[in-house]
């Protein structure tokens, strides 16, 4: 049997990071990843941060990938601007949250998964490669065993032969089957989870700029949303930019979901016939119309030639809205100017609208739709996140960071790696991987983190600095009798500092369903958007595609064996499925649900009660932005 | 110990394409048909790439054909991380059947790798075009090697110097049989269409994701990888090949079905006198490159 030091599960960022920062450390580390490539099976909002903290260490992307990261790595744009909107109907108010963002923040860049983790695994495999390790992908771990005698972990995967690993690194995700595998926790409940969903938003490069008042090209923004683009429901929306698209989406407790189910499509599509938002994304969109009159031969002709233009429209377009696209293109003298591109351009929309009648329409572009459970650190993170020798790491061991208008979570991943890599390093040099030496040794680690610190008690700071901004806009007098005197009383530093004592002391957590309510998610921002907000309206509406037409335009490599089964089909959890699929793998039938597996993008929300397992390697839903 | 793989690989025209030219008389017209890397080279170069990643090895990749044939020898090298590319190109090759053409490939192949002996040579199951099947083997009765045909997996013992192979013999009208053979090397295998590689341990594929990613940087630099080989080089006798040398008489030849196109077309219209010049432009460039 083939034996290898340590074995990472899952090629996400963690994962990643795992294996670059065992590497680093000279430590020989393989990583099973069981999509095609690494990449395809990872989603997120999403923004990285690099943070900086009084509590402790933090483990920054950089101090994995070097201090370089910025200059070389893909990532899409830099936030420096953070807006919080309450909404409400047509009227918006909008709170800037700059401030709050940048609080013990190094940066933070929103990123597009498939490019970054592609990334990270280049820089990864180029170290591992060194020791003799490396990424295997299309593997999925199907069983383990340990051998009594070494305690070795032997590893059984559905494509490869069974072969041993000393220890363990558990980075599968939130349906972590490892975690599940070894009773080292309890399937999240969902209380303990949230519902994300995206939708991608193509938009030419400078026109994300114009639109967000964006001078510098490699800057961004990121906007929060709170108030009836809820859906009356706990959670809220987000919208970042990237270098030429848009991450829009929403993020809701899934237990409020389960108690008002709601198709998730219907989440972002909220978000999208807000004005405010509708009014960002929309763009000159092509509409390809023949003439069915013609006779069956013209119409090929025509549709072909129409196709054709359109490609070359949406190329050119591309280049003429993008700064580095343009500027290489003149160097490499395809053209001379940015004159010269600007009238190919026009003569093609001419002759697209004069020649072949084509209708431009103001719509929006969507490029990609998935959704993922994310789970909450403050509730359902591992207290021991371990197992003999496994270590638990990000959203496997349930380390989401969610603290208002706070979210993070690759960053937590990225140093729950360098933790997991630090301990494991150490147990290999002393050939000791029993739990006292290397288990407790790494809780402890995960325990001394600034980022656990943040999901056990509210940080007196952070709240006065949010404080701070939001009592620049907004007069108490607008909150109502209620909130303004809890307004008031938080806003005096003595009092909040007694409180936020008393409340830490008593177990911030057992306070979070008054803190996460309902008032707080969309009551209040509405009654803000209502009073103080001002009314935004949208030139057109936009056209919403369906969830059939949102899946058609994901990439699948089919397993015939559906990865998920039903154990008891007519259980009132499976019914809501039918509305809170994403995809909509379920259906009713009489009083049954039946399921079909073909379309699931393989998030999880159906895994609590059913056998849930991630597709063989190389199968199911290939994502290609995430 | 590790092996020296031979793979001898063709030119073949792209069907796919449904840019097949005939001639006339219905026979393929090469010059004027887009040609690629032949999908049962293909295979013999990946069943290369698989013994290299399990034993080790040195891999030669030779061609008989025309100077172009030479993006065969980069495709082939793409799949299998060739060590050493060798192009048998001569206008005396010209008119070749089987039996000449084995006789390059026989001389070529003793050239390889500085002229150490060969352990396995891997051909194609059948060429797709004027296809025969016989130039594996009357190569391999040209080195002299046990020829295996239609093998479907196979193991080596490095130590004792055998092949274990099994081959698929189908049987018209009855079930087909896997028939397992142990021979010494050097052998000659003729690699079946349905071959498989599988590398299921994680040596084999940390192994194999290195040497592809060394493949694909070595494909781009192919050229310096290539040696180009005429009938002097090869110290072949011009009477033993080419058209002198080929006893075959075609008695007939059938055509070949013409393939549904699937390429696409610009449309000019007679007025769009830009559009004339643009792609009158674009055709002599074409023509220059």
């Amino acid at each position: 049997m083939e034996n290898c030091d340590v074995t990472i599960v899952g090629g996400g960022s963690a994962g990643l990071a795992a294996l670059k920062h065992l590497s680093s450390l000279g430590k020989q580390a393989i990583l099973l990843e069981a999509g095609k490539e690494i990449g395809s099976k990872n989603v997120s909002g999403g923004i990285l941060y690099s943070k900086k903290s009084n509590n402790g260490k933090i483990y920054n992307v950089e101090d994995i990938y070097g201090e370089s990261f910025l200059n070389e790595s893909p990532y899409e744009r830099l936030i420096t601007k953070y807006i919080l909107n309450a909404t409400s109907k047509d009227k918006i108010f909008s709170i800037d949250l700059t401030e709050s963002h940048d609080y013990q923040t190094n940066f933070g860049v929103s990123v597009l998964l498939n490019k970054l983790n592609s990334w990270f695994a280049q820089e990864a495999q180029i170290e591992a490669e060194k020791l003799g390790g490396g990424i295997i992908t299309g593997v999925h771990v199907r069983s383990l065993r340990w051998d009594e005698k070494s305690s070795k972990i032997i590893v059984e995967t559905d494509e490869l032969e069974e072969f041993e690993t000393k220890v363990m690194i558990a980075a599968d995700g939130v349906n972590s089957e490892i975690a599940e595998m070894t009773n080292a926790r309890e399937k999240f409940s969902p209380s303990e989870l949230y519902q994300g969903v995206k939708v991608l938003v193509k938009l030419p490069e400078k026109i994300i700029e114009e639109r967000f008042n964006i001078t510098n090209s490699d800057e961004g923004a990121a906007y929060l949303f709170a108030g009836d683009v809820s859906l009356n429901l706990i959670g809220g929306g987000f919208l970042y930019t990237n270098r030429d698209s848009l991450s829009i989406g929403g993020v809701y407790h899934y237990d409020s979901l389960l108690e008002h189910p709601i198709e998730p499509t219907e989440i972002v599509n909220a978000m999208l016939r807000n004005p405010l938002i509708s009014e960002l994304i929309k763009d000159d969109v092509p509409l390809k119309e023949i003439d069915k009159t013609l006779p069956k031969e013209e119409q090929v002709r025509k549709s072909f030639a129409i196709t054709k233009l359109l490609n070359n429209w949406n190329e050119l377009r591309q280049l003429y809205y993008s700064h580095k696209l343009k500027k290489k293109s003149i160097e490499d003298r395809k053209y001379t100017s940015e004159d010269e591109i600007k009238s190919k351009l026009d003569n093609l929309t001419q002759k697209l609208t004069n020649e072949y009648h084509t209708k431009f329409m103001t719509n929006y572009i969507e490029l990609e739709y998935t959704t993922k459970l994310v789970p909450d650190g403050k509730r359902g993170r591992m207290k021991k996140p371990y197992y003999k020798n496994i270590l638990f790491i990000g959203d496997a061991a349930g380390r989401g960071l969610f603290i208002g208008p706070r979210i993070e979570g690759l960053n937590v991943g990225i140093d729950d790696a360098a933790r997991a890599s630090i301990a494991i390093a150490r147990s290999l040099d002393k050939n000791n991987f029993e739990s006292n030496y290397l288990g407790d040794f790494y809780s402890q680690s995960i325990e001394q983190s600034p980022y656990t610190v943040d999901m056990k008690e509210i940080d007196k700071q952070y709240l006065g600095v949010i404080l701070n901004s939001t009592r620049k806009k907004i007069s108490p007098d607008a909150l109502g009798f209620k909130h303004k005197l809890v307004f008031n009383l938080i806003s005096n530093q003595g009092l909040r500092n007694f409180f936020i004592s008393l409340i830490n002391k008593y177990g911030y957590t057992r306070l979070l369903s008054f803190i996460e309510s309902e008032d707080v998610y969309y009551k209040i921002p509405i009654k803000i958007a209502d009073k103080l907000g001002t009314v935004k309206s949208s030139t057109y509406i936009p056209q919403i595609p369906t969830v059939q037409d949102r899946v058609a335009k994901l990439c699948y490599h089919e397993d015939t064996i559906s990865h998920i089964k039903i154990l008891n089909s007519g259980k009132n959890f499976l019914k809501k499925m039918v509305t809170l699929c994403p995809t909509k793998c379920y259906s009713l039938e009489g009083n049954d649900v039946v399921l079909q597996h073909e379309g699931c993008i393989e998030c999880g929300t159906c895994s609590k009660e059913t056998e849930w397992r991630h597709p063989r390697g190389e199968k199911g839903v290939l994502f290609k932005y995430g | 110990m590790t092996l020296n793989i031979a793979v001898i690989v063709k030119l073949e025209p792209d069907f796919s394409e449904g840019s097949v030219s005939y001639n006339p008389d219905g026979t393929l017209n090469r010059a004027e048909t887009k040609s690629r890397l032949g999908a049962h080279s293909a295979i013999a170069s990946l069943a290369a790439f698989y013994t290299k990643v399990k034993y080790g090895g040195y891999i030669s990749i030779c061609s008989m054909g025309p100077p172009m044939a030479e993006i065969a020898l980069q495709e082939a090298q793409s799949i299998s991380d060739a060590d050493e590319l060798h192009l048998y190109s001569d206008r005396l090759f010209a008119s070749a059947d089987t039996l000449a053409t084995a006789e390059v490939l026989k001389q070529g192949i003793k050239k390889m790798n500085t002229g150490k002996e060969m352990d396995i040579v891997f051909s194609g199951h059948r060429a797709s075009d004027g296809e025969t099947g016989q130039t594996g083997p009357q190569t391999a009765w040209k080195l002299g090697f046990t020829f295996l045909g239609n093998v479907i997996d196979f193991s080596v013992d490095l130590n004792n110097r055998y092949i274990f192979a099994k081959r698929l013999v189908a049987l018209p009208g009855f079930y087909d049989i896997v028939e397992e053979i142990q021979a010494p090397l050097p052998v000659f295998i003729a690699i079946d269409p349905s071959y498989k590689p599988t590398f299921d341990t994680i040596s084999l594929r940390l192994t194999s994701g290195r040497y592809l990613k060394e493949a694909k940087e070595r494909a781009v630099n192919y050229k310096s990888y290539l040696n180009v080989l005429d009938h002097k080089k090869l110290e072949l006798d011009p009477r033993l090949v080419g058209l002198p040398g080929s006893p075959t008489i075609v008695h007939k030849v059938e055509k070949i079905p013409k393939a549904r196109t699937t390429r696409s077309a610009e449309l000019i219209e007679g007025d769009d006198r830009q559009g004339i010049i643009n792609s009158v432009t674009k055709i002599l460039q074409l023509i220059q490159k």
